[in-house]
């Protein structure tokens, strides 16, 4: 009886099943309420170890394609497949991994038509999306093999798989690196020991050096498991071929920061000095040293060392190229919640669990190992606890995991905090009146960041008082010009512009039920009066917005709508304000003169609502604004 | 008890709840996959389909097949099974619920519908459970669990009544809706582990109990060999 698998799997399933719930929040209810994400820390563990650790992982696929089909080492033969369906595997886990990161994961498909090749981020995702396909097609002529019925799919998938090896060594070479030119975007926020502008140099050959140790330790891990003679000497000249990687890796990166002049950076006491130095000892450099000696190579126990260094060494590496050092520009602290740690180790574990059954099932070794269930045959067990009767090994090996499952799916949806996912619904931001005479700061919720609009100058150009009605497009009872923010009363969320409690309390309108509602009818909006058959003044006669229902739109939309409708209008028939439209045209301006003490601290800064856009000379416009002012 | 209804309404219901929602469908997958399994060895492979999905559809819709042996057991079972299912799920409280938890609710019974449902099920089921006790043929075949199951069953409908319909103490009402909350977890924690899970295996019934009947060719010895009676004539 193998217990290990058994109990491997009994721990794989059952933290599958608990990652199965938080994913299950993660999409009911968002990232903010399963991560720690924040604005300035938008990458977290999800990025840092499901795709970037994730695919160098992979890199396994790749190498021992090169070494066994480029190369024509043919000793290796043995460890193909199972390198191959690590990575195949590992691929599927970084891409289903990305879907819990993606705020938008139904839109992952965007980038196969909706092309932008200025990014390494399209190049990454269209690599891994052919690389998958390839690794599926260089991989499923194994479970093909099974059945004789697909003999011919299976014979033409032979005959191109040479050049499917070399496709798939060409987009490896691609993206691996690339991942690593993502990074060349942000200098100033990288830690300068981390970046440098061979990060993708540096990237493909630490996964080259990690794709060598993650073969070798796979094959340690899955032979310790179903007990097998470990490969030794296969697993010695990988470690062999792993010093001569890792020295490169190691010589390169020290030459690049003593080029750059950053070496004092790594001895200067910081955390990230620290943590450098811990990374660069795990992954490289006792690696070297311990691989070097015959002895250490030679041994089972040396052989798990050395290759777990490399392989937590690179994940290491890769998390803290992927936003841990970027905390320091960044100002942020971040924490990666339990269940972001949980999604990742799921994802891991239904990887494991895919890789034993494919081990299991198909002929990945020479010998398929024995499944446990069924060595040696037993007959179907009575359960005296649960009076049942279990049936056949396997049967009740099905019964067992998906019980594990479902225990541990409950629990981890019961553990999910409460507070994190019964939401209110969009906070409540009350709406007050835009302060100023002639010129008015619209500031709806007064955070300082607002709009100055030149009422007196719209009201000349639009035709002087007859002109209210085009903004002014629903007033209170005895009133010519009601402001926006008394029908518009919340800023994100829609008001109730009738206040129907206000019309029944005896304080208010103080009318009986009956004068809106007609008698023997159930009294609902629908069959009540509408509001204009008693307001007769409510509406202005030729007002451009209908008012259909009396729901009022959000402060901010209704600001948008009335304001960018019009300007778009009129840029059109003006020639001489084309940028009428454009954000800018009301989002730069500096709030009037009798605020600029309240708000002084803004000014030194960059206004919030500030943006700049290409080709327009905002210096005229702020002028021309300053003047109207 | 103001922490111990939060306890129950929180994570314990969502605790309770994952297991009723995956616990069922686990029943399902595994007997589908029993099913096939049973399929594959089979030595017969011919299977009565379309006697299989009018059976099915028989027992789905038991009027015209149960009214002929127990007219009165039959009835009453079946307005019994119309308020358990109906007034959980649609009782306009309970969507409320649903719609602050995930943003969205559905149909809901008006709250004299709900009352007269909820009287019914009461009824008819301890007139299930009577009748259960004193026919020799139901009492035969009943385990303990059997009459435990169904009485169960009634005491998130009574406590949901008075909850909902009687003037009572602050206390009681706090006392009597944290029985409400629990029991109906406690319901649903056992629904994938007991009859109840018929549920959602009824309409597998007729499929496997015809597919238990198609042996494979050597099933003789197999079943010798389970018995440990291996080499006995069969």
């Amino acid at each position: 009886m193998n217990n290990r698998v058994r109990i491997t799997k009994l721990i794989l399933w059952s933290i599958v099943g608990f990652a199965g719930a938080v994913g299950i929040t993660r999409f009911l209810f968002g990232l903010g309420a399963t991560t720690n994400l924040t604005d300035a820390t938008p990458w977290g563990i999800w990025i840092g170890f499901d795709v970037m650790a994730g695919v160098a992982l992979a890199a396994g696929g790749f190498v021992i394609t090169a070494i066994f089909y480029i190369f024509k080492r043919e000793e290796f033969h043995s460890f193909v497949r199972p390198a191959v369906l690590t990575a195949f595997l590992g691929y599927l886990a970084v891409v289903f991994g990305l879907l819990f990161d993606l705020g938008l994961p139904w839109n992952i498909w965007h980038m196969m038509i909706y092309w932008n090749p200025h990014s390494p981020l399209f190049e990454v995702g269209w690599c891994v999306m052919l690389y998958t396909t390839v690794l599926l097609l260089e991989f499923s002529p194994v479970p093909l093999e099974e059945t004789s019925r697909y003999a011919r799919i299976r014979r033409i998938l032979m005959k191109f798989r040479f050049p499917l090896v070399l496709l798939g060594i060409m987009l490896s070479t691609l993206h691996q690196s690339s991942l690593g030119s993502l990074f060349l975007i942000m200098p100033f926020k990288l830690h300068p020991l981390w970046y440098s502008h061979i990060l993708p140099l540096l990237f493909f050959i630490s996964a080259v050096a990690l794709g060598l140790m993650m073969i070798a330790y796979e094959s340690l891990v899955s032979h310790w498991l179903f007990r097998r003679k470990p490969e030794t000497n296969l697993v010695e000249k990988l470690a062999k071929a792993a010093v001569w990687v890792l020295s490169i890796y190691f010589i390169v990166k020290m030459a690049d920061i003593w080029l750059s002049g950053e070496w004092h950076l790594m001895f200067d006491g910081s955390w990230e000095s620290y943590l450098f130095i811990l990374e660069m000892l795990i992954s490289t450099v006792i690696p070297i040293i311990l691989f070097s000696i015959k002895k250490v190579r030679t041994s089972t126990a040396g052989q798990w060392v050395g290759s777990s260094m490399v392989v937590f060494g690179m994940i290491f590496n890769r998390i803290n190229v992927g936003g841990l050092t970027m905390l320091r520009a960044t100002g942020d602290t971040y924490v990666p919640s339990w269940m972001e740690i949980t999604i990742s180790l799921g994802v891991v574990s239904a990887a494991c669990l895919a890789f034993l059954f494919a081990i299991e099932r198909f002929h990945i070794w020479k010998e398929k190992p024995q499944d446990p269930e069924w060595e040696p045959y037993t007959p179907p067990v009575f359960d005296h606890t649960s009076e049942v009767w279990l049936g056949t090994p396997p049967l009740a090996a099905r019964t067992k995991y998906t019980l594990v499952l479902l225990l541990s799916f409950a629990l981890g949806f019961a553990l999910i905090p409460s507070h994190k996912i019964e939401s209110k619904g969009v906070e409540i931001v009350p709406v007050q009146k835009a302060r100023g005479g002639d010129t008015l700061f619209i500031d709806g919720n007064h955070d300082e960041y607002g709009v100055l609009f030149a009422h007196t100058q719209h009201i000349d150009s639009l035709g002087q008082k007859q002109s209210c009605d085009k903004c002014h497009h629903m007033n209170m009872p005895m009133d010519k010009a009601t402001g926006c923010w008394e029908c518009h009363r919340y800023m994100y969320s829609p008001t109730d512009a009738f206040n129907h409690d206000w019309h029944a309390d005896a304080h208010g309108g103080n009318i009986a039920c009956t004068q809106c509602h007609p008698k023997g009818k159930e009294r609902q909006a629908e069959t009540a009066k509408k509001c204009d058959d008693c307001h007769l003044d409510l509406l202005p006669s030729d007002n451009p917005i209908k008012v259909e229902n009396y729901t009022a739109p959000p402060y901010v939309t209704a600001m948008h709508e009335l304001c960018v409708s019009c300007h778009k209008k009129k840029a059109e028939e003006l020639s001489d304000k084309k940028n009428l439209a454009l954000c800018t045209t009301c989002h730069q301006s500096a709030p009037p003169k009798y605020l600029k003490a309240e708000i002084s601290k803004h000014l030194s800064g960059p206004y919030f609502n500030h943006v700049v856009i290409p080709g327009v000379n905002l210096k005229q416009e702020k002028e021309q604004l300053h003047k109207n002012e | 008890m103001d922490a111990l209804l939060d306890f129950a309404r929180g994570p314990f219901f969502r605790f309770s709840f994952a297991i009723m929602a995956l616990g069922l469908l686990r029943v399902i997958v595994l007997d589908l996959l029993g099913a096939y399994d049973a399929y594959r060895k089979a030595g017969e492979k011919d299977l009565p389909w379309g006697l299989i999905i009018s059976r099915s559809l028989q027992w789905f819709i038991p009027i015209n097949r149960v009214f002929k042996y127990r007219p009165i057991f039959s009835s009453i079972s079946i307005l019994f099974h119309v308020g358990l299912l109906l007034v959980p799920v649609f009782l306009f409280a309970h969507v409320h619920l649903w719609k602050q938890a995930i943003g969205f609710g559905w149909f809901t019974l008006s709250k004299e519908w709900a009352d007269w449902l909820t009287i019914l099920t009461i009824a008819s089921g301890i007139a299930l459970f009577i009748g259960r006790v004193f026919t020799r043929s139901s009492s035969f075949l009943s385990r303990f669990q059997d009459y435990l199951w169904p009485l169960l069953l009634l005491v998130p409908f009574i406590s949901g009544y008075v909850c909902a319909n009687l003037t009572i103490s602050p206390k009681l009402y706090q006392l009597l809706m944290l029985t409400h909350v629990l029991s109906a977890e406690l319901i649903f924690i056992l629904m994938p582990f007991t009859k109840i899970a018929h549920c959602v295996l009824m309409p597998l019934s007729q499929f496997v109990s015809n597919l238990a009947w198609k042996f494979p060719a050597d099933t003789d010895d197999a079943i010798c060999t389970t018995l440990n009676k291996k080499g006995a004539p069969v």
